[in-house]
């Protein structure tokens, strides 16, 4: 499938969306929650490339599925603008529709009463297939995604992954360009969802794909080693690699292991007033130090260098991301603040 | 930037779009076979107890010498109406509440072809419905005038039109509202009471009679008598007039209906309430 601009994957510019209330003369009518002005989105940027993968991530309302939604047209944004392979997301409905997979996050837009093939094949006709093209493109793509075995079960007896598997199938029907794919392992066991994103890893490689993932399991989004958008409060905060962000926050700790508590307590006392960082732990004979910008783990163990004998263990440890976008995100509330 | 590849822009043909809600539709239904039989029993029923109010009223000539034939027909088209009436709006509200609602709305399929796929297998069970309960009148002595029956089926076919126009307007407002249907609820309502379905028109007050005329069910129903029995009563509208009004009704109400589905979708697509319910 060629496209207008086959180069050019997902762009968004100073993206922005706000909901309102309804007009109070059509609250009888109108079904809403929203009681007062929601800013969701705040002047978004990002582009995905083919072949590329960019893991979305952010607490809850930072502005993740809205995003995805104003790209599939569910959604139309309030300013700014967004496009897939060149249409325009507001605008050009139908082809944004002939281009994207969609995954949603809820399991339940499955047909629970109709096998995985007949869901494959509801979705295909509603997208032109049909007679033997129609087959020949569910039976595929069911095995593309590892449930051809299960093709005739009912959905409602799958497993947690299977359905996925198979709302990755759906996605997958059309031949997409683009996959957005909105928290994909949200209710699946840790294994299957290593192996689910393995899947999409491979399937993003082999088709030259651009995929738009998100997820609260921050461990997926690091194995993914991928691109990454951290949205906060309907702003970009980062907008990398994952590794590059570590580079910036993450100052390297170093836990050392002595022999007795007392020696432990005592080389403490002497980090904390050397300068080489931050003992951030001591306890019983086990002590963590965060190292200063500029301090080597050398100069660190040169300064222990009359206790050498009594250290057991050295490691370093990686901050784990939680608590890398924590740090960021406080940094932003932060600067927020400064701000206003 | 260059133009859109004809690839991208072509949309699902309404037959294609057409089978895919038909088969779903019919797979699951039928894998509830128990839920179907009793559904389709619980239309042909009414024919019974209508078989002995029909010895009991014998002779009148507001209904004609035959009202068992008189009450059957009212039955047949109102089955077959309502179906068409309430299925777009029932198969909306089953999407909405199960969350497969916005999985249709992504796929390139035009929205204005989706309240007659939505609504086809509802229209089928309604007219297999329609079927049973004119073979079952017959069996027990009701007198159609068989050549009247092209006449009856066009009829028909317009009335269903009509029906499909008020549900669509009806579930515009679902997609909004999530729950009520006023407009069907209304619409129902004074339908039973007003169109004369097991009574005459006539038998109404002047002011209800009047009102009668705004529903496409009156002329349904009563022209279907006048084609299809040789003694329909004394309430008159004949075949002719009744197809015109049905025609204007259905341009009216279809052009506004899928209008205001249209609107209410890019409604709801700005407020971001699609997927809630």
């Amino acid at each position: 499938m060629t496209g207008r601009h086959e180069s050019v994957g997902v762009n968004v510019e100073n993206l922005t969306k706000t909901y309102y209330p309804s007009p109070a003369w059509m609250k009888f009518l109108v079904r809403s929650n929203i009681k007062q002005e929601v800013v969701a989105l705040d002047g978004i940027s990002f582009s995905v490339k083919p072949g590329e993968i960019c893991a979305v991530v952010g607490p809850n309302g930072a502005g993740k599925t809205t995003t995805f939604r104003i790209l599939v047209g569910l959604t139309t944004s309030t300013s700014g603008h967004a496009s897939i392979m060149g249409y325009d997301c507001n605008t050009e409905s139908v082809a944004i529709r002939r281009v994207v997979g969609w995954m949603p996050a809820e399991d339940r837009s499955l047909i629970m009463r109709l096998s995985c093939a007949e869901n494959l094949r509801f979705h295909g006709r509603l997208q032109g297939l049909k007679g033997e093209e129609l087959n020949k493109r569910v039976h595929e793509t069911l095995h593309k995604v590892g449930i051809g075995h299960a093709a005739e079960s009912s959905v409602f007896a799958l497993s947690a992954g299977m359905k996925a598997r198979l709302q990755l199938a759906r996605a997958l029907l059309s031949d997409p360009r683009v996959l957005i794919l909105d928290e994909p392992t949200g209710s699946v066991d840790p294994v299957a969802s290593h192996e689910l994103l393995n899947l999409i890893i491979s399937i993003v490689e082999e088709q030259g794909i651009a995929a738009l993932i998100s997820s609260h399991r921050l461990e997926e989004i690091e194995a993914l080693h991928s691109h990454a958008i951290l949205l906060d409060k309907g702003r970009i905060r980062y907008d990398g690699d994952l590794d590059s962000l570590r580079g910036q926050l993450d100052r390297p700790t170093l836990e050392l292991e002595f022999v007795s508590d007392h020696t432990a307590a005592s080389a403490a006392a002497e980090l904390d007033v050397s300068g080489l960082g931050e003992v951030v732990l001591q306890e019983a004979n086990l002590l963590q130090l965060v190292l200063s910008p500029d301090t080597s783990v050398g100069t660190v163990l040169d300064r222990l260098a009359p206790r050498l004998a009594e250290i057991v263990h050295v490691r370093e440890l990686q901050t784990p991301l939680r608590d890398l976008l924590a740090q960021m995100y406080a940094r932003g509330e932060a600067r927020k603040e400064e701000e206003s | 930037m260059t133009t859109a590849t004809a690839e991208h822009t072509a949309r699902a043909p309404i037959s294609s779009v057409a089978s895919a809600f038909l088969r779903m539709d019919s797979i699951e239904d039928i894998s509830y076979p128990m839920s179907l039989l009793l559904g389709e029993l619980g239309t042909i029923a009414p024919v019974l107890i209508y078989y002995f109010v029909g010895q009991l009223v014998g002779d009148n000539p507001e209904v004609g010498d035959d009202y068992f034939t008189f009450a059957v027909i009212g039955l047949c088209v109102s089955a077959v109406l309502q179906s068409a009436l309430s299925g777009f709006g029932g198969s909306l509200q089953r999407a909405q509440n199960r969350g497969t609602f916005e999985t249709l709305l992504v796929e390139p399929v035009p929205w204005v072809f989706l309240p007659f796929a939505m609504n086809l297998w509802r229209v089928i069970l309604g007219l297999i419905g329609g079927v049973l309960i004119f073979g079952l009148g017959y069996l027990l002595g009701a007198n159609y005038v068989f050549s009247g029956i092209p006449q009856f089926l066009a009829l028909l076919a317009f009335g269903i039109l009509a029906s499909m126009g008020v549900g669509i307007l009806s579930a515009s407002l679902m997609v909004l509202a999530k729950r009520s249907q006023p407009i069907l609820t209304l619409y129902g309502l004074a339908s039973s009471l007003l169109a004369g379905a097991l009574f005459s028109v006539d038998q109404l007050p002047p002011f209800l009679q009047t009102l009668s005329w705004a529903i496409p069910h009156t002329y349904v129903i009563n022209a279907a008598r006048e084609v299809l029995m040789t003694d329909p009563g004394t309430f008159s509208i004949g075949f002719g007039p009744a197809m015109l009004a049905l025609a204007i009704f259905n341009i009216v109400v279809f052009g506004t209906g899928l209008w205001l589905f249209a609107r209410s979708l890019q409604y709801a697509r700005k407020m971001g309430m699609l997927s809630g319910y």
